[in-house]
């Protein structure tokens, strides 16, 4: 097992984000996180990432604790989220400069060259972030979050800021490299279609709690109690958004 | 602690100076706008009061030192003021970066302004003033490292209050210093001060380190005194701070405020 969250525990104030959750993630599985808006998706996230420290329960990534090997573990994971973001002022390269500093990256030029190509924002290397679009800024964190080679990576909406085109691009791209090199990926989207493409399985979060899991279809039929043949994520969506309002 | 991550921590700060115009100017306006002010005034009190050189290089000399120590205090807050503009903590944070890589990486790029900082402000008094500082450079040196050590402290607990308190507060990284001028006695001796404030004073490594240069000036030469107590109090003053930041920062992650800052 790449990550094990072991009954992991969040509370702010009065409010539990996360609510004793366990889960895991296989060597070289995509793992889909989905729920509406405050179900606990990223905080869970910031405590897979050490940001946030659990009130209750562990997780365990590459079969160490995080809490005490942090620093190891860190260093073979990445993430992005479109709502993160990098010093503005400076360019494109330097900041991906500076990060290829903090996780060591060796031959750090030559390796930055390949993910701007990867990514076709090459020719925006010499410009500021300040001047990049929220598509171009959100291609920048895909190319930091690749710049380690990553065993597990964490992508909170990776493609929330991208018009269709980008979005199936980036999607692509992410899922060759991920074939290329067997990373294990834990993705959250409000794309449902996006995560029925690329995810072995789903975990879905309302309340801080899980109440589904299993691949798209299981998921499905499991909400939706019925016998479907396709998955149908956006109506599990729907259903389980149109609870939380009720309730 | 690995090099290569305070490389890093360095590198991007030194990109920013470059590339932020407000970083540069910062390094030199407050150093040299201070210099012009005193030095208009030592001239005026040099003319009209008939008071000596003397007098003349301890408001120089005094300038120059608390401009660096303001300098060093406040961009360590704005260093990690910048990151929390960028929205840049979470990504830095969810690297293998620690906290003390972080800040050492901030403290030598601080260094590096603070002595640009120094040079611009100790070249413009020698230009208009005809106040060297450089020959009392080896003997204030010992005064000039309490100084900094002090300004770490300060920096590193206003960091500690914009991470648990956040931007509400970032007007501290500017202001603070102002709030110990009046009792760190940078312009006149600690006995000019009632007796009340004296006692506040003396427990200031900044008290210390500006009696001690007065009086290398006045040519009464090294003071012992005051740089060891200017060093027993920056060691009190440094584990307090490290304490409070340390556990803020268990507190910051606890309450998710790293998250929230972003």
């Amino acid at each position: 097992m790449l990550l094990e969250a072991r009954n992991i525990e969040k509370k702010f104030g009065k409010v539990k984000a996360v609510d004793g959750i366990s889960f895991n993630i296989k060597e070289g599985e995509v793992l889909g996180f989905l729920g509406p808006n405050g179900a606990g998706k990223t905080t869970t996230i910031h405590m897979l990432l050490g940001l946030v420290t659990p009130d209750d329960g562990e997780v365990f990534v590459f079969g160490k604790n995080l809490r005490d090997y942090s620093e190891e573990i860190l260093q073979k994971m990445n993430f992005t989220s479109p709502y993160v973001g990098l010093p503005y002022r400076l360019s494109v390269r330097e900041n991906l400069m500076v990060f290829a500093g903090l996780y060591n990256v060796q031959n750090p030029s030559r390796k930055i060259q390949e993910l701007l190509k990867l990514f076709e924002i090459e020719h925006l290397k010499n410009t500021p972030v300040v001047k990049l679009s929220a598509g171009e800024s959100s291609r920048l964190g895909l190319c930091k979050a690749f710049l380690n080679d990553p065993s597990l990576l964490l992508l909170d909406e990776p493609t929330a800021s991208l018009d269709p085109h980008m979005s199936r691009q980036s999607r692509e791209i992410l899922m060759k490299a991920h074939k290329k090199s067997g990373m294990s990926i834990l993705w959250t989207s409000h794309n449902m279609a996006e995560i029925e493409k690329v995810c072995d399985r789903v975990i879905f979060l309302n309340h801080g709690k899980i109440i589904a899991e299993g691949s798209p279809i299981e998921i499905t039929n499991a909400i939706l109690k019925e016998e479907r043949k396709e998955p149908d994520l956006e109506e599990v969506f729907s259903r389980v958004a149109n609870e939380v309002k009720v309730s | 602690m690995r090099a290569h991550r305070i490389k890093a921590v360095i590198r991007r700060h030194l990109y920013e100076a470059r590339r932020n115009f407000d970083r540069i100017s910062e390094i030199f306006y407050w150093p040299v706008i201070d210099i012009i002010i005193w030095g208009f005034l030592t001239i005026y009190l040099a003319r009209e009061e008939n008071l000596g050189l003397t007098f003349v290089s301890f408001l120089l000399g005094a300038t120059i030192l608390w401009g660096t120590f303001f300098v060093f205090q406040r961009d360590l807050a704005l260093g990690f003021l910048d990151e929390l503009w960028a929205r840049n903590l979470l990504n830095l944070f969810s690297t293998p970066l620690k906290i003390s890589e972080y800040l050492t990486g901030l403290i030598a790029v601080n260094f590096i302004k603070m002595i640009f900082g120094f040079l611009a402000a100790s070249l413009f008094s020698l230009l208009f003033y005809s106040f060297n500082i450089f020959p009392y450079i080896i003997q204030f040196l010992p005064f000039f490292f309490n100084l900094i050590f002090f300004a770490f402290s300060i920096g590193l607990i206003i960091t500690a209050l914009i991470v648990r308190y956040t931007t509400k507060i970032q007007m501290l990284a500017w202001s603070f210093s102002g709030l110990l001028q009046p009792v760190s006695c940078v312009f006149y001796p600690l006995r000019t001060l009632p007796k009340f404030l004296q006692a506040i004073a003396w427990y200031l490594p900044t008290t210390h380190a500006f009696e001690g240069m007065r009086q290398i000036i006045s040519g009464g030469g090294f003071s012992s005194q005051n740089f060891w107590w200017g060093i027993y109090l920056n060691i009190i003053y440094l584990i307090l701070a490290v304490l409070f930041f340390g556990y803020i920062f268990k507190i910051a992650k606890d309450k998710g405020l790293l998250v929230k800052l972003d």
